[in-house]
């Protein structure tokens, strides 16, 4: 009996011992993946290196990765930009993102906040394989995303856990290992240009549904309005940008008109610049969309550069 | 409570623990833990069904002993037919009552006759098929006189409700198990250690091999009307490791486990997909529930002998009836039907025991005859497993169909409809061709990897600490065991 309990503590224990070297060496290869995660590993790796070095920083969901080019605005403005867009996650996890930018990094001049239907929404942990290589033992992550589905209390504690069953995550990790030159960088400064034609998912939503529907949430606009508060306590310029949206596609959203009202009012509430695109002529141009809801490559380079000079003053 | 779950793997050592180091020195109490151990990862599932594994634990064990005690015939059988009766009826009402209700409703309007008997909302309890059986086969046996009935209720019980083949097998006899409980068990190191390593096989087979299959097999059944020849050809493949992976993985763990307190379970799987004809598949699959049928239906009809069509009828009979103790569909009975179909030339042209061997022993690659047979075998029992895996007959008809009408040599690319992209699981295609040389080296052993018993301590220890990352790494897929629903 002796014998089998020494060998099965054994063997518990190199499982364990194994787990947090085998946890840094997956951790450290994933985060040096260019395309893993909807590429948000760059973004993550500059904010918590403090590398964002910039005067100006972009908040919002992939209306903002995808639309604001910061070369564009920074030919324009002058100053250094940095486009800290999260891929499909509402204004919460921006405003954690916002929160570790300013701790690790030198803060901004300005912020242009994208604002659209989903910012002031919740949802689950989308997209939740970005943060697995930052979480094990660290506070910020889990007080931001402990009440979300996705984790449990164990994967922010014990090496490795977090991993099990990921395969894509060990794929990804052994490939960037393996072939560090095949991981280019697509996504710099944050931003990539989508490069796509008009596609059907405009089409393919209103056959299945008559309205996209958005749930303004409460707790993300007490949030919103406490950023915004803060942000001016601490001599931060928000500029609140809702950027063009495909004019079928506004038609499409269930109570658009009363969504830009409310960044209307916030704006106003707050004093700070409220910028509308969505009567902007790019909204009723198809080609400068590759969806309803996104700018292609040409569209957000055309936005951007209207909007660079539409806030030249504001510096 | 799962094997593959966290709960399980608390469960697992604190039982274990109190039964070697607290309880060791009194059989009745260490058996009466066992059954206490065993009524909790029952209840884990539903308490509420605890009261059918009682009842039948308790007409069964009084049943027993009436047999045992009455010399008349009748009364013999009279005590027979109770213990049947409570077995069979409870696993008709839970298993089959709305199955025939809802037939009988369509036969009668068929014949231009509404009728409107209810239909019950009824759960089926866990592992009803299972301890049933068992527990028919003690009053089956005292009733051949092949054992004396036994007057230690604990230790029955604990016999009926043995946690680790409880719910899905092995079913055991109670030739084999029952006087295991009545004798004092000792720890054996090379037992255990044995034990925990058909544990790790089984895990490996059940999470590696059956959820990752599941993941696609079921992309594949559930749309089946999207997908090309190759494409289908593949989920009825990927469903044939699936299935073998889920219960043979089962049945190692509960092996295992059992090992684990000194107890020896009956072998459930040898094999199966190496076997050279449908006879021999028949002798390496599910074997305890094939013997069972063998040993109380088939021999009792007269078996294999009398005319051919004596002959026919029994091997029909008992493929049915075996088909359709998995589940209440018509495509369980249309399983059992295909097998019968393909072993009745065996036991016709007397070559049902042609293939008793492993085969290819000692060598390392079989003969290109055997090559062909065994691939032959494996297809004709993939093709049989469609009509295992989908909702109703109308759905395996199409998708056998399918496979011989569309693009049956394409590049099978599944459409995944939730990411709305094309995959091709190159992964687990490879995991699949390593689990099958693992398994063809390993097919002289009880299990594949048994035979690292006695071999380097480190080469050993590399294997465990291997197998241990493949299953994290690709343990994502976490499905319920397949058997559970039967």
């Amino acid at each position: 009996m002796k014998r089998f309990l020494v060998k099965i503590a054994l063997l518990t224990l190199i499982v364990f011992a194994s787990a947090y070297p085998l946890d840094k060496l997956i951790s450290h290869w994933l985060k040096k993946s260019n395309s893993f995660a909807v590429k948000e590993y760059p973004v993550w790796n500059d904010i918590l290196n403090g590398k964002l070095n910039s005067d100006i920083w972009i908040y919002g969901s992939s209306r903002a990765w995808t639309q604001f080019d910061p070369d564009i605005l920074q030919d324009s403005l002058y100053k250094p930009v940095y486009n800290l867009g999260i891929d499909g996650l509402p204004f919460p996890m921006q405003y954690f993102r916002h929160s570790l930018a300013l701790k690790y990094n030198k803060r901004p001049r300005i912020i242009i906040q994208s604002v659209d239907f989903g910012t002031l929404t919740r949802r689950d942990l989308y997209n939740a394989d970005q943060f697995l290589p930052y979480m094990l033992w660290d506070n910020d992550f889990y007080d931001a995303m402990h009440e979300y589905k996705g984790f449990n209390k164990l994967d922010y504690k014990i090496p490795f856990l977090r991993y099990y069953g990921n395969y894509p995550a060990f794929k990804e990790a052994i490939s960037v290992a393996l072939n560090p030159g095949k991981n280019k960088a697509t996504r710099v400064r944050g931003y990539q240009g989508q490069d796509l034609n008009w596609n059907d998912d405009l089409e393919r939503a209103k056959a299945m549904t008559d309205y996209y529907r958005f749930v303004i949430d409460n707790g993300s606009v007490k949030l919103f309005h406490q950023f915004l508060e803060e942000c001016s306590s601490a001599g931060i310029k928000v500029v609140l940008v809702y950027s063009p949206i495909y004019i079928e596609g506004q038609e499409f959203i269930e109570g658009h008109k009363n969504i830009v009202e409310l960044y209307k009012e916030i704006a106003t509430k707050h004093n700070c610049r409220f910028i509308d695109f969505t009567k902007d002529s790019i909204c009723y141009e198809k080609k400068y969309f590759y969806n309803s809801l996104h700018l292609n490559k040409t569209g957000a380079e055309l936005f951007t550069q209207k909007l660079g000079s539409m806030i030249k003053d504001e510096l | 409570m799962l094997f593959n779950s966290v709960d399980f793997a608390i469960f697992l050592p604190i039982v274990f623990f109190i039964y070697w180091f607290v309880l060791n020195r009194n059989l009745n109490v260490q058996n009466l833990f066992i059954v206490i151990a065993s009524f909790i990862f029952y209840a884990w599932w539903d308490w509420r069904f605890l009261s059918l594994l009682v009842i039948s634990i308790v007409a069964d064990f009084f049943a027993g002993k009436k047999i045992g005690t009455t010399e008349t015939k009748n009364s013999r059988i009279f005590w027979l037919c109770i213990s049947i009766g409570v077995n069979i009826g409870l696993l008709g009402f839970f298993k089959y009552y709305n199955f025939f209700v809802d037939n009988f409703i369509e036969a009668f309007s068929f014949f231009g006759k509404q009728i409107n008997p209810r239909t019950l909302n009824i759960i089926l309890p866990v592992g009803i098929s299972f301890y049933t059986f068992q527990t028919l086969s003690y009053t089956i046996d005292v009733y051949k006189r092949k054992i004396e009935p036994i007057n230690d209720m604990i230790a029955f019980s604990a016999f009926v409700s043995f946690f680790p083949q409880l719910v899905a097998g092995p079913i055991e006899r109670a030739t084999n198990l029952l006087p295991q409980f009545s004798k004092k068990r000792t720890f054996n190191d090379t037992k255990a250690v044995d034990g925990m390593r058909q544990i790790l096989w089984g895990l490996f087979k059940k999470i590696v091999i059956a959820d990752n299959c599941a993941y696609y097999a079921d992309m594949i059944f559930n749309h089946y009307a999207d997908y090309s020849g190759s494409v289908l050809l593949l989920g009825a493949l990927l469903f044939a490791f699936q299935i073998y992976g889920d219960f043979s993985g089962y049945s190692d763990i509960a092996i295992g486990t059992a090992r684990l307190f000194g107890i020896d379970l009956m072998r459930n799987f040898a094999f199966p997909y190496f076997s050279r004809d449908i006879a021999e598949f028949w002798r390496r699959w599910h074997i305890s529930l094939t013997t069972w049928f063998r040993d109380y239906l088939y021999i009792p009809l007269g078996g294999s002998r009398g005319s051919a069509w004596i002959k026919i009828r029994n091997v029909m009979i008992i493929f049915i009836v075996s088909g359709f103790w998995h589940g209440a569909n018509w495509t369980f009975i249309a399983w059992g039907a295909i097998n019968a179909v393909l072993f009745i030339p065996l036991i016709l042209l007397n070559k049902n025991r042609n293939n008793i061997d492993t085969v290819a022993e000692g060598r390392l690659i079989p003969s290109f005859k055997d090559f062909l047979a065994i691939t032959l075998t494996f297809f004709t029992t993939t093709l049989a497993w469609i009509f295992f895996r989908a909702e109703s007959i109308t759905q395996a008809v199409a998708m056998v169909k399918g496979i011989f009408n569309k693009n049956l040599f394409s590049i099978p690319y599944i459409l995944n409809h939730d990411t709305n992209s094309y995959v091709l699981p190159n992964a687990l295609f490879l995991l699949i061709v390593i689990f099958l040389i693992v398994e063809w080296i390993g097919r002289d052993s009880e299990f594949a990897i048994e035979k690292l018993k006695g071999k380097n301590v480190l080469i050993n220890w590399a294997v465990y600490l291997l197998i241990i990352l493949v299953i994290f790494v690709f343990g994502g897929h976490k499905q319920q065991f397949i058997y559970f629903q039967f």
